[in-house]
């Protein structure tokens, strides 16, 4: 990327404000190896609902109207294979067919393009299926050049958390272990959803504020059950929860391997000692203590088939 | 202490071909005898190989855990493992989880494997899945081939520098061994390109060509005298017409050692895919005569699949074949490249020239000890499918009733009928365990004399060449029963194998600014502490002269 | 007919697979009594949840309010199962055959995967009826389900054949990815419908937000419709077909799979209404 990408699209985020970093060390301003001349050799688009501090970084700024993204990103997946579009619909999309013609002939003419999409993009309407269709356009545009498309995350670890789901269990979120071994439904295992449901008689937060961040609901069921946080600082859900450990803070005084946005792992070297236990030295005492309780699935098969 | 006996014991590196006798077992090894007190098996009526060895497979690491997340309608349907007090949950399937891929491995009497492809930017991580894989002993080879840093010098013909540099990267990721993948070819799929023909500049070079990385990293690796020679993935994979490639990249390797990675991918005739048809017999000719080489089958199976690979090149022609999605669009992740589900049918063409090539490659070439069984797990099937294939190389008929299903077009394009060899279980024990393990350099591993490592597997005898294999009576590793009549008894963590060839410090002085250039990473972050690998066993090089 | 009936609404969703008629009408009372079932990480037995009475056989009613209560029906081949109250998720998913009614409410997920069979719902569904689950190629691929009431997001995504019916409004993404089969929308929908659709129909009776990539291709009563209104006529639920009531404007789409799709719009004559 850093190489190589000579079109990079920014959707539905704010780099300039949310993650600083990536415009300079990462996918604009570097100068790369083919790209010697840095941000001269590259065209930043950026594609949002409103003027960010990004705007001023990029050379096209598309405004699009909240909550079309998915209308745009299915226009530009027929324009790419010059497929019929409505052209009196275009206008609803806040941009005109030009704007998106130029667009995909920038996409096609790219050697190398790279589109980076946020929360702006897979947290609003439509969600997972605009975080499809910008994944479909990008697998698509194969066909014509170079292209990839990756998302942005949010705070913390949550790609780490994301890997390492994956290859214990084969998939990355929304998992169940009630039967005793993984299953997996968005919408019926995800955290938010259970919560709001009033699904789940527990709860164990560790390195997340739902109390700052998930609906009323949820938060509510929170307060009602037994939940227990794990956190070096009080936050929202701490204030609400029936236990708080203070934990030392990951990466400043408790080591791990941070996986970046692009699933690339870093290791984290503690530069301070803390009084307090890491996350993984409570959870192993809390496992341990688990275990010597008699286990709820000591009558099951040690493999069987699935109820999905 | 062990003690099996009443077993017809098959050892071929030992020259021990069925003969029924006593395996002694004392602190994970193989002894000469054992005290009266030790437990015994009965191991009358079964066969005792050496543990098998996995030379070339896909278990551990960014492309396979991205496989993981595009294929939930896969983990549904397997057979899930569930969560007991000595085994982990996990899910079977094409991509198996890692505690799963464990079980199932050593489920079938293998013991050791070698994960044949590591980035380097991203070993870290596939050290940490490595860990999660339990039982079984594991080494990994890390990419090369498209590495800019080694390829900028081997443009300028620095080929002292290029070694140092090579040894460098080995340590930093703590490897075992070097992969080269489609040498050129991937870093000019970067540019939407291909590198086909190994006398071809590749793109972005002035007079770099595939074959000069191939001859230059042979001789790195012979000199720097890695255990486990160039492990090659040959340009051009997939593609009809591509066994002169294959030819040209073997000539281009005489008077050096090299491990041909899924000979039967790169075996084929023809001129398009209308035209496709085998071309084994040129490539096993060859090879026969050339004992500079090994190589491993990268066999096919008939049925649903999820093929990945460092390749973006093939993998982009196989989603315009196929017309599937790269990747399940559902799942928030992915990178867009090398990683598409595939169904290979009997009635395809195509797929059944792949599916007969690896066995023919199998049964062309004459020494068992320089062909190893592999799927190249998961591309040509998922390796608990072993089994199937050592059905098919110890029975003829059961081959032929396979191709009686086939049309007659089809068989015009193999060679496959007229093979009437029958591997002998003494013959498999050398393709699937003691020839791969001669293959990597693991001295310990692949044979039952005396101080090798105990990993055993004891099968039932039965005229079901596939059950037989299926269902080992008895696994046991490093001494200890790991398997016993198809219940998992004990997971213990396997070792990791790494080497550190040698190497002048003052190259790290040399990469430093190299590398802040090109990476977005801290140069102290790229190296893998040896820490982070879990029961890490250094082995050593034996540098030429 | 073997009736059971709630007693006590589970802390946790309770799942309950083996309560299908296939699988009940071979036990016998005793044998159902302690069926498993799986509350949370726990098995527990079916009578500790309800009672239980009348005789087993292919015909099945339960009574309470089940919206916890998940997978009833999966897989079901034949018989009947007759639910007074809600239910919960995945309610007759992958069924094969069969008969569910619902007098009440369902979760979401309902007939996902099917392939033969009815499920009638009086009240609202959830999300991804008929829908195929998460990365698997198909949803439905054959069957009917009518829903008087609303249904949520996503229903018939990649369903294959078979047919869809919502009385009131249903939410985004209806007919999402569609491969085939007809989806009848009484009352309209929300945004998206047919977005990605491959194949298959969409109609609906009220006016609904379009996507930018679908075309104008006639306006018309095909053929077809009239077979359809006859068949629905046995659930009481009127179609207009005729050309006096009014025409249908046809598009097509989605033009950025590039897809085949049907969307059918009716538009009455003036005066005329759909009852």
């Amino acid at each position: 990327m850093r190489n190589r990408a000579d079109l990079v699209i920014y959707w539905g985020g704010n780099p300039a404000e949310c993650h600083p970093r990536h415009f300079t060390k990462y996918a604009l301003m570097p100068k790369g190896k083919h790209l010697p001349r840095g941000r001269k050799d590259r065209t930043m688009v950026l594609v949002d609902i409103r003027e960010t501090k990004s705007v001023k970084a990029a050379d096209i700024f598309l405004q699009i109207r909240p909550g079309r993204d998915f209308e745009v990103l299915t226009i530009l997946r027929a324009i790419v294979k010059g497929q019929y579009v409505n052209p009196a619909m275009v206008a609803e999309t806040g941009l005109t067919i030009e704007q998106l013609r130029d667009l995909v002939d920038r996409m096609k003419r790219a050697r190398f393009g790279v589109m980076f999409f946020g929360m702006g993009l897979s947290m609003t309407r439509g969600k997972h299926m605009n975080s499809s269709a910008i994944l479909t356009l990008a697998a698509e545009l194969n066909a014509y050049t170079k292209f990839v498309a990756m998302p942005m995350r949010g705070h913390g670890n949550v790609t780490g958390a994301d890997v390492i789901m994956r290859w214990t269990t084969g998939y990355p979120f929304g998992i169940s272990f009630d039967r005793g071994y993984p299953r997996f439904n968005p919408g019926e295992f995800s955290t938010v959803d259970l919560l709001v449901r009033g699904d789940t008689d527990a709860a164990l937060i560790l390195g997340a504020d739902p109390g700052a961040t998930m609906p009323q609901p949820a938060i509510d069921h929170l307060a009602r059950i037994p939940t227990i946080v794990l956190d070096p600082k009080v936050t929202h859900t701490s204030r609400l929860a029936r236990v708080h450990i203070t934990t030392a803070v990951t990466g400043i005084s408790a080591p791990g391997t941070g996986y970046r946005m692009d699933e690339v792992p870093l290791p984290l070297r503690p530069a301070l000692k803390s009084p307090y236990p890491t996350d993984e030295e409570v959870v192993r005492r809390i496992h341990e203590l688990v275990r010597v309780k008699p286990d709820w699935l000591v009558h099951q098969p040690r493999t069987t088939q699935q109820v999905f | 202490m062990l003690r099996i006996t009443g077993g017809r014991v098959y050892d071929p590196a030992n020259g021990v071909d069925g003969q029924i006798r006593d395996v002694c077992i004392a602190d994970g090894r193989i002894a000469a005898a054992v005290g009266d007190g030790a437990r015994t098996l009965d191991a009358s009526g079964m066969v005792i190989f050496p543990g098998g060895v996995d030379v070339h497979t896909h278990v551990a690491g960014g492309a396979i855990n991205f496989a993981r997340a595009m294929t939930p309608e896969d983990h549904r349907r397997t057979v899930a493992f569930i969560r007991t007090q000595t085994q982990r949950s996990g899910l079977g399937g094409m991509a198996p989880t890692t505690f799963a891929t464990g079980y199932l491995y050593a489920g079938m009497g293998w013991t050791t494997l070698n994960e044949a492809a590591v980035p380097i930017l991203s070993a870290k991580h596939t050290h940490e899945e490595l860990r999660d894989v339990p039982i079984v002993d594991k080494s990994c080879c890390v990419l090369m081939a498209n590495n800019e840093i080694v390829l900028d010098l081997l443009e300028n013909g620095e080929l002292e520098r290029a070694k140092q540099v090579v040894a460098w990267q080995i340590w930093a990721s703590k490897a075992y061994g070097v992969k080269a993948v489609n040498p050129g070819g991937v870093a000019a799929w970067k540019w939407g390109k291909d590198a086909k023909q190994l006398s071809e500049t590749v793109e972005g070079y002035r007079k770099l060509t595939p074959g000069t990385i191939i001859t230059g990293l042979a001789q790195i690796i012979d000199e720097l005298g890695l255990p486990h020679p160039l492990h090659l993935h040959c340009n051009n994979l997939g593609a009809p017409g591509n066994y002169t490639t294959t030819l040209e990249s073997m000539k281009s390797l005489e008077g050096h050692r090299a491990h041909l990675a899924h000979l039967q991918y790169h075996a084929y005739g023809g001129d398009d895919w209308n035209t496709m048809r085998s071309e084994t017999e040129a490539i096993a000719d060859y090879f026969n005569a050339h004992s500079n080489l090994t190589a491993d089958a990268g066999a096919v199976l008939f049925g649903n699949t999820v093929t990945i690979t460092a390749d973006g090149p093939w993998q982009h022609l196989l989603y315009k074949l196929t017309g599937r999605k790269w990747g399940n669009l559902d799942v928030e992740n992915e990178t867009g490249c090398g990683i598409v589900p595939y169904t290979y049918r009997p009635s395809n063409i195509v797929n059944a020239v792949q599916w007969a090539s690896g066995l023919e490659l199998l049964l062309m070439i004459k020494d068992p000890w320089r062909v190893s069984l592999s799927t190249d797990h998961p591309n040509g099937a998922c390796f608990w499918r072993y089994p199937e294939i050592l059905q098919l190389l110890m029975s003829a008929d059961f081959r032929r009733d396979c191709m009686a299903k086939m049309s007659e077009e089809a068989k015009r394009r193999i060679r496959l009928p007229e093979l009437d060899r029958e591997y002998s279980l003494f013959e498999i024990a050398i393709i699937t365990s003691a020839g791969p393990a001669r293959a990597l350099g693991l001295s310990n591993k692949g044979h039952l004399g005396i101080g090798a490592d105990a990993d055993i597997a004891v099968y039932n005898q039965d005229q079901d060449i596939s059950r037989m294999f299926s269902h080992p009576r008895y696994v046991i590793k490093h001494g200890e029963i790991v398997i016993e009549e198809g219940e998992i008894r004990a997971t213990p963590l396997g070792r990791s194998y790494v080497i550190k060839p040698q190497y002048e410090s003052t190259i790290e002085e040399y990469l430093r600014p190299l590398f802040e250039d090109c990476y977005t990473m801290q140069f102290e972050n790229y190296p893998v502490e040896l820490e982070r690998v879990e029961h890490a066993e250094l082995r050593n090089c034996i540098p030429a002269e | 007919m073997l009736q059971l009936t709630l007693k006590q609404n589970p802390p946790v969703p309770l799942e309950a697979e083996l309560i299908s008629p296939d699988t009940l009408a071979r036990m016998s009372l005793d044998e159902i009594r302690a069926l498993p079932l799986q509350l949370g990480k726990h098995r527990r037995r079916l009578d500790e949840f309800f009672d239980i009475s009348g005789a087993p056989g292919l015909e099945l009613k339960l009574i309470g309010d089940l919206s916890r209560v998940k997978w009833l029906g999966r897989g079901m081949s034949q018989g009947r199962i007759e639910i007074v109250g809600n239910a919960g998720m995945h309610l007759g998913a992958r069924m094969k055959g069969g008969e569910i009614e619902v007098h009440g409410n369902t979760g979401d997920w309902l007939g996902a995967e099917m392939s033969q069979g009815t499920i009638r719902v009086r009240g609202d569904a959830g999300g991804q009826v008929g829908a195929a689950y998460r990365g698997s190629v198909s949803g439905m691929k054959n069957g009917t389900i009518i829903i008087d009431g609303t249904a949520g997001l996503e229903i018939g995504m990649r369903m294959r054949r078979g047919l869809i019916v919502v009385g009131k409004r249903v939410k985004d993404f209806a007919g999402l990815q569609m491969k085939g089969g007809t989806i009848l929308l009484r009352a309209g929908s929300e945004i998206r419908a047919g977005a990605w659709m491959v194949r298959g129909t969409i109609i609906s009776l009220a006016p609904l937000p379009l996507l930018p990539t679908f075309a104008t291709s006639c306006s018309h009563n095909p053929l077809f419709l009239r077979l359809l209104a006859r068949q629905l006529a046995d659930w009481d639920i009127a179609l207009p077909a005729l050309d006096d009531q009014g025409t249908y404007d046809c598009y097509s789409g989605d033009s950025s799979v590039p897809g085949k799709g049907e969307l059918l719009i009716w538009r009455p004559r003036n005066g005329s209404t759909v009852q």
